[in-house]
């Protein structure tokens, strides 16, 4: 009797094992695994529609872009995913240089606005534009009030005295936002003088959170009343109602530039090929807005959402991603940066 | 009927091998359209026999030799121990062969240049399928079998099949992975990495001591040793606290008031952390209300090291006292009460008598707070400020802007040196004292009530926290239902029914966005609770009841997991199982796997201090009664565990549902999972959103819990309760 | 469904913890129907050859037969032993009825057989109406009752018994002492008994097995132990001794010519060679008068112990331990005496 018992357990384990080991490996023909790396509303309408136009039937795993790249790298073996979409060029850009991701080049490259093209070429044809933002800060209307400050405009309004423990910026080694940044600030100033600068934003910083967007959270809850990040996530937080507002440093600013890119090693690489030509067309591009995003997308054609921040209206620096993306110039700029900004005194 | 004796089952499992090696497809088949058995036996869903004599995959008939000298070892007469060496030789044989071929041939040819000159050719084949898994499980029991006809364990089969089983499992699903990843420190693409490897692992942001003589921070290790004993130590008292008010005071609430302590263990990720930035952030409500009444000023006090300690204590007190309270019933009021004959005073009964017999209960919780607050990132990446952990570095040296895995790697070396520090001091300070309490002599004696000192220092303790955890929950609740917590406090249904809207046109349809990874979420968290709970108590078992060599390694393996922080193993999961043999990635069975071994020390750890009080002569009167070690669990040990039992599946099942750093990179599109869909909603500022389905999540997690405890019951020891009087005979 | 007993054998057991050897080399037999006691010193191995015979320790070398079986590397479950454990080691979460039936209802009886078998062991053991009663309700000796007939429920072929009286107070050991050995006796069971009373030892087994230091130091019936102990450690442990340093002067067929002090005694020699010998006296063998023959000595303690009176005597051999009947007349303290040997009661230690 007690054997039985024993072996009805493991009876049990391995009916459960067979239950759960249904792989949802798309391999056949007709279909396809994205990687998403945007918010979940603008992946699941993108797939839906793309079935919907093609007949082809897509898996979807959303991640955060730093999580894909990991994911990428990691499955490098025996690639799982055919296309990684959206999120922030930087990891894309690493995910090029290692070799990680496909070249291709798509008919539909011919209306895309100039960054797009650009980021192409600078990776050899391995990941390309799909949306832009541009970085900037903002600023909680009802604390700025009640301190009885002017409403900042520039990077330099933000080394105000008064604004002592009122800034938050994320911490560049954990957040691609926080190192467009630096890197920003390094082409807008020049090197000493961008580090002089964030030596003195320094004393204003009441925390280098983890995440890009949490300064964007956080002065929309009044926890600081100056929150850096892209444009974007304020305006997200702007059209909920935070009593907050979003600014373009008068200075000039750098952007960040979402990107695509097919896996290398993909197994169903003419799908693959089939959504990156398909996401390029000013129609998937325009799912964007009805998501709440308010990035500018990559295509000339798409119409651009009233509620994004008018890039007519921001001056853009002309931003280098081939140098600032290369590891090696990330890794001394973020050294020099733990060096001389974080570990300071205040 | 007496139990089958241990040949007559390792002929049940030769055959089992035998058929699975003959009929079922030995290599992975995709299922996801249905099964597919064309060209079957040959074909991509053929048997090993068919396709090794089909010349495709020649090596698979070096299988026959293991099988032959097996059926050999079962057929033949002799001595029991000489038949049971002849066994275990063909057990060991066939695993070695088999993952031997395994390793060695991958998907695209030979995986090693050696062998490649060897034997030349260009061999490929997919991941282990159905027959190959059976046959290595059938070729590892026909080994354990051997040993136990040559007497291994008392000769108990049962016994060391369960060894072999656990350990074998744990070298796969703990050693292998994590190794691979940790390998990273010393070893990157260019090859042996040594001079950055001292460089790092030396490195001042880690062990800088700066803030000892200036305002600037010390380093993460520090800080995060620091953290990990503050809240293991307080976690330990309050959960000591709240299992002594339910055990041992006639508190008119202490039912509500435990049940509530339970509370914080079922909450998402995030979001007490939320919560808490909510309630004491700068513009908190009670930061508010202080600064309009008193005019004190508002700060941002709660981000750093204080903020962390909070929640992370709120978060782990619940399983300290799920694991203390069984230990704290287990005590024989007889040995109290003897100490009170002996003139001791209450307090010095207590001081004297029931503290250090708590002392396994007060180590393993202690231990489990401390790896918990290690291995813990949530908390710190929305509370942390300025204040850095070992964990957050790691997730960021992962998924950050500046990737470096050799760095992860090197950091999850320091966190599990800590680990095993931490496991160490526990052993030396539980030492080798007896702590049998649990003995088959009926003990008639009372429940010594607590000092009154130590009674009202648990309830002045208890209540405010309770009252404080009911006043988060409200808060999280709230949220749910308003538009923007924080800010904006109108009544509104949209954020679940965003989540969770139900079209009933035509029979329900779940058209809301949350519903399928909170189908799969449940599907994954029911089947793995069960298990964890399950592997967890054998251990602890085996741990407590056998003795076998590397049995102390063996049980810091146990932990390995646990220690480290769930992106490290996720990316090891990633980096171990992508591949063959063992390829498992983008199956609901990996998350299973990987939540199984994460959480099985909390049932380990628990199993572990209550067995510590049960006395052994129970199991050992059962067994001479003719019960085999199975029935002897089942119907002795797992009575008496039922406190155990209940910790343990409570908190897999939960940790199954709430964790998120392992399983983001585990999740796939037909599995994914609910926290990395909260996650996704946190990163896009849709608090509400987040908050209603957790929301939704606790009401379930609630259900769960409540039927788990229904299910389980309660211990039985004949122990007489404290209001009871005294019987009349 | 009685079953037959069975014989229980080692043939040169060891059983070894690392460095340690708890069992060193042992062979005895325990036959069919007897009760057979090992007895010891604490730490001398007789609880770990229980624990081998019921298979709770494996054997590190050396095989063990139940019966004409080879039961050397069958697991505890496998063989048909019972134990009656010093703690009892009842279950706690379960009845008395639960208790006693837990063996049958494990062996795959149906609830109502097993429960039937059970309520007759509780029957046979004297605790019928407590069938509900948990074990924590009884009283001790009730709950050792409860023990021994859960042993008994399944007839099991060897019935072990691990110090079972320890936990009793002194009237009540007596008592359940007479009703092991009489249970014993009415169903002929081959029983295994540990104790490390000597006392509690003669007075049940049919032959004794005292061990020391891991081997066994002799085999006998309790009276051959007794009277006729082979060697220093039996004669010291088994009943009370007076050990005296003597010279075996000649040997003459069985009988030996053996000088004690001034005194000549004949005894046999049991194979000791001439020379310097050790001798066993038993404090009855030993008688005290005023005068007459024998070995003068002083009287340094008295003690009346109703049935018997106890003597200190210091004499030119050392100091004696004599006890005589409790109504002889009494020696106070400091008295001179003349210590006398009798013919019984008195050996020669061979070794």
């Amino acid at each position: 009797m007690t054997r039985n018992l024993t072996l009805s357990a493991l009876g049990g384990l391995f009916v459960g094992t067979a239950v759960l080991a249904f792989p949802s490996m798309a391999q056949a023909q007709g279909q396809l695994t994205v990687y998403c790396s945007v918010q979940e509303e603008w992946c699941r309408p993108m797939v839906e529609a793309f079935e919907k136009d093609t007949g082809i039937k897509v898996s979807m795993t959303r991640k955060s872009s730093g999580e894909t790249y990991a994911q990428i790298k990691a499955e490098a073996s025996n690639p799982k995913g055919d296309v990684w979409w959206g999120g922030t060029g930087d990891p894309h850009m690493q995910a090029a240089e290692e070799g990680l991701t496909e070249e291709y080049k798509s008919p539909n490259m011919a209306n895309l606005q100039d960054w797009a093209v650009k980021q192409w070429s600078q990776t050899k044809g391995r990941t390309i534009g799909i949306y832009s933002g541009a970085l900037g800060f903002a600023y909680n209307t009802k604390l700025i009030a009640s301190k009885g400050i002017p409403e900042p405009k520039c990077w330099a309004d933000l080394l105000d005295p008064k604004l002592k423990d009122e800034v938050q910026v994320a911490d560049p080694n954990s957040s691609g936002t926080s190192y467009t940044m630096l890197a920003t600030l390094v082409q807008l100033m020049g090197e000493d003088k961008a580090f002089d600068y964030m030596k003195k934003l320094h004393k204003n910083i009441n925390q280098y959170t983890k995440s890009g967007a949490a300064p964007a959270k956080a002065t929309s809850l009044g926890e600081t009343t100056v929150g850096i990040a892209f444009l974007h996530d304020h305006v997200t937080m702007i059209v909920e109602g935070a009593p907050m507002k979003a600014v373009a440093p008068c200075e000039g600013t750098g952007y960040e530039i979402g990107s695509m890119s097919i896996i290398k090693g993909a197994k169903n690489l003419e799908n693959a090929k089939k959504w990156y030509d398909w996401a390029l067309t000013p129609k998937a591009q325009a799912m964007a807005a009805a998501a709440r995003s308010y990035q500018v997308p990559s295509n000339k054609d798409t119409p651009i959402p009233p509620q994004s921040p008018k890039m007519a209206d921001i001056k853009l620096i002309d931003f280098d991603f081939a140098k600032y993306g290369s590891s090696a110039e990330r890794k001394r700029l973020l050294a020099k940066w733990d060096a001389e900004v974080k570990n300071q005194p205040k | 009927m007496k139990p089958k004796t241990a040949p007559e089952t390792a002929l049940w499992w030769l055959g089992l091998a035998i058929a699975s090696y003959c009929l079922l497809p030995w290599y992975w088949i995709d299922l996801s359209n249905g099964l597919n058995v064309t060209g079957w036996p040959v074909g991509a869903s053929g048997s090993a026999l068919a396709r090794g004599i089909a010349g495709s995959k020649p090596w698979l008939l070096t299988l026959l030799l293991p099988l032959g000298l097996a059926a050999l070892a079962l057929m033949r007469r002799g001595q029991r121990e000489h038949r049971g060496a002849l066994l275990a030789l063909a057990g060991a044989l066939g695993l070695a062969l088999l993952l031997a071929q395994g390793f060695l041939i991958g998907l695209k040819g030979w995986n090693a240049a050696w062998a490649a000159s060897l034997f030349g050719g260009n061999p490929t084949q997919d991941g282990l399928g159905f027959g190959g898994f059976l046959t290595l499980f059938c070729f590892l029991l026909l080994l354990c079998e051997g040993l136990a006809m040559r007497g291994f364990c008392r000769g108990d089969a049962f016994i060391v099949s369960a060894i072999g089983v656990i350990v074998t499992t744990i070298i796969i699903f703990v050693f292998f992975p994590v190794t691979r990843v940790l390998s990273q420190a010393v070893w990157g693409p260019e090859g042996w990495i040594f001079g950055t490897f001292i460089t790092k692992i030396t490195d001042r942001s880690i062990w800088g001591l700066d803030c000892l003589t200036s305002t600037l921070n010390c380093g993460v290790a520090w800080n995060t040793v620091f953290l990990g004993i503050f809240v293991g130590v307080m976690c330990t008292l309050l959960g000591l606290a709240f299992a002594l008010i339910a055990t041992r005071t006639r508190f008119p609430f202490k039912r509500a008031l435990t049940l509530f302590s339970v509370l914080p263990i079922i909450t998402p990720p995030f979001v007490i952390g939320l919560a808490l930035i909510l309630i004491f952030g700068r513009s908190g409500v009670v930061s508010n209300l202080l600064y309009e009444w008193f005019s004190i000023p508002r700060s941002r006090w709660i981000y750093g090291f204080t903020g962390i300690s909070i929640a992370q204590i709120l978060a782990f007190t619940p399983i300290s006292f799920m694991m203390l309270i069984g230990v704290v019933q287990g005590i024989a009021p007889s040995l109290e009460e003897a100490s009170q004959t002996l003139r001791a005073s209450r307090w010095t009964t207590f001081r004297t008598i029931t503290f250090p017999l708590l002392r396994p209960g007060l180590a393993n919780a202690f231990l489990v707070g401390f790896i918990e607050s290690l291995a813990d990132f949530g908390n710190p990446l929305v509370l942390g400020g300025n204040f850095e952990v070992l964990s957050t570095k790691i997730f960021f040296a992962v998924v950050g802007s500046a990737v470096d895995e050799s760095r992860a790697a090197i950091l999850a070396m320091v966190l599990l040196g800590f680990t095993l520090l931490a496991f160490w001091a526990q052993q030396a300070w539980i030492g080798k004292k007896v702590y049998t309490t649990v003995v088959g002599k009926g003990d008639a004696g009372l429940p010594s009530p607590l000092p009154r000192p130590i009674a009202w220092l648990c309830g002045l303790v208890t209540i405010p926290w309770v009252i404080f955890s009911l006043a988060l929950y409200a808060l999280i609740l709230v949220g749910g239902f308003v538009k923007a917590l924080g800010r904006d406090y109108t009544p509104t249904l949209q954020h679940l029914t965003t989540a969770f809207k139900i079209n009933l046109d035509g029979g329900p349809i779940f058209t809301g966005s949350a519903w399928d990874s909170l189908f799969a979420t449940l599907e994954v968290a029911l089947l793995s609770a069960p298990l964890t709970a399950a592997i967890g108590l054998m251990t602890a078992y085996l741990l407590s009841r056998q003795s076998f060599a590397g049995k102390r390694s063996f049980e810091f393996g146990t932990m390995l997991s646990f220690a480290i922080p769930g992106t490290v193993i996720g990316v090891s999961y990633i980096l171990a199982f992508n591949v063959p043999p063992f390829e498992l990635t983008g199956t609901g069975l990996i998350l299973v796997i990987c939540f199984m071994f994460r959480n099985m020390p909390v049932g380990v750890r628990a199993g572990l201090a209550t067995l510590s009080q049960i006395d052994k002569s129970l199991d050992e009167a059962s067994l001479t009664l003719g019960a085999g070690s199975a029935t002897t669990l089942r119907r002795v040990i797992l009575p008496l565990l039922r406190p155990a039992i209940l910790a343990s599946l409570v908190y897999s099942f939960v940790r199954a549902m709430t964790s998120v750093s392992a399983v983001i990179f585990l999740v796939s599109a037909k599995y994914n999972m609910a926290t990395t869909y909260i996650v996704g909603r946190v990163e896009a500022g849709e608090f509400g959103i987040a908050i209603a389905y957790s929301a939704m999540l606790i009401v379930f997690m609630l259900a769960v819990i409540l039927f788990i405890q229904l299910a389980v019951g309660e211990r039985r020891l004949g122990r007489r309760a404290l209001s009871t009087p005294m019987p009349t005979s | 469904m009685a079953k037959v007993k069975a014989p229980v054998e080692f043939r040169n057991v060891s059983k070894r913890y690392g460095a340690v050897t708890a069992v060193d080399d042992v062979s005895f037999r325990i036959p069919a129907g007897t009760l057979v006691t090992l007895l010891g010193p604490s730490g001398c191995g007789k609880t770990t050859t229980l624990r081998l015979i019921a298979g709770l320790e494996m054997a590190s070398a050396g095989r063990i037969f139940i019966g004409d079986e080879d039961v050397t590397a069958l697991s505890a479950a496998e063989r048909d032993v019972s134990m009656v454990f010093q703690s009892y080691a009842l279950f706690p979460h379960m009845s008395v009825l639960e208790n006693v039936a837990y063996g049958p209802s494990v062996q795959g009886l149906k609830k109502a057989d097993a429960e039937a078998m059970a309520a007759e062991k509780i029957r046979l053991v004297g605790l019928s109406g407590l069938e509900k009663r948990a074990p924590s309700e009884l009283s001790g000796g009730q709950q050792q009752r409860v023990a021994v007939a859960r042993a008994l429920v399944l007839e099991p072929k060897v019935l072990l018994f691990d110090e079972p009286l320890s936990n009793l107070d002194a009237k009540l050991r007596r008592r359940v002492r007479d009703d092991i050995r009489q249970l014993q006796t009415d169903l002929a069971l081959t029983v295994a008994y540990v104790t490390h009373d000597q006392e509690e030892a003669l007075a049940v087994s049919d032959e004794i097995i005292v061990m020391s230091n891991a081997k066994i130091a002799q085999i006998g019936s309790p009276h051959a132990l007794y009277e006729e102990p082979s060697n220093l450690f039996v004669a010291d442990f088994i009943g009370d001794a007076n050990i005296i340093d003597a010279t075996l002067m000649a040997c003459d067929g069985r009988l030996g010519t053996i000088q004690l002090g001034e005194m000549l005694l004949t005894l046999p020699h049991r194979g000791a060679q001439p020379g310097t010998i050790k001798i066993a006296a038993r404090p009855d063998a030993l008688t005290l008068s005023k005068d007459g023959e024998g070995l003068p000595g002083t009287v340094t303690k008295s003690s009346y112990l109703g049935k018997v009176r106890e003597y200190t005597v210091k004499t030119a051999l050392g100091d004696l331990f004599i006890t005589a009947p409790g109504r002889s007349d009494a020696f106070p303290p400091q008295s001179h005496v003349v210590v006398r040997f009798t013919n019984s009661g008195i050996v020669v230690l061979p070794h």
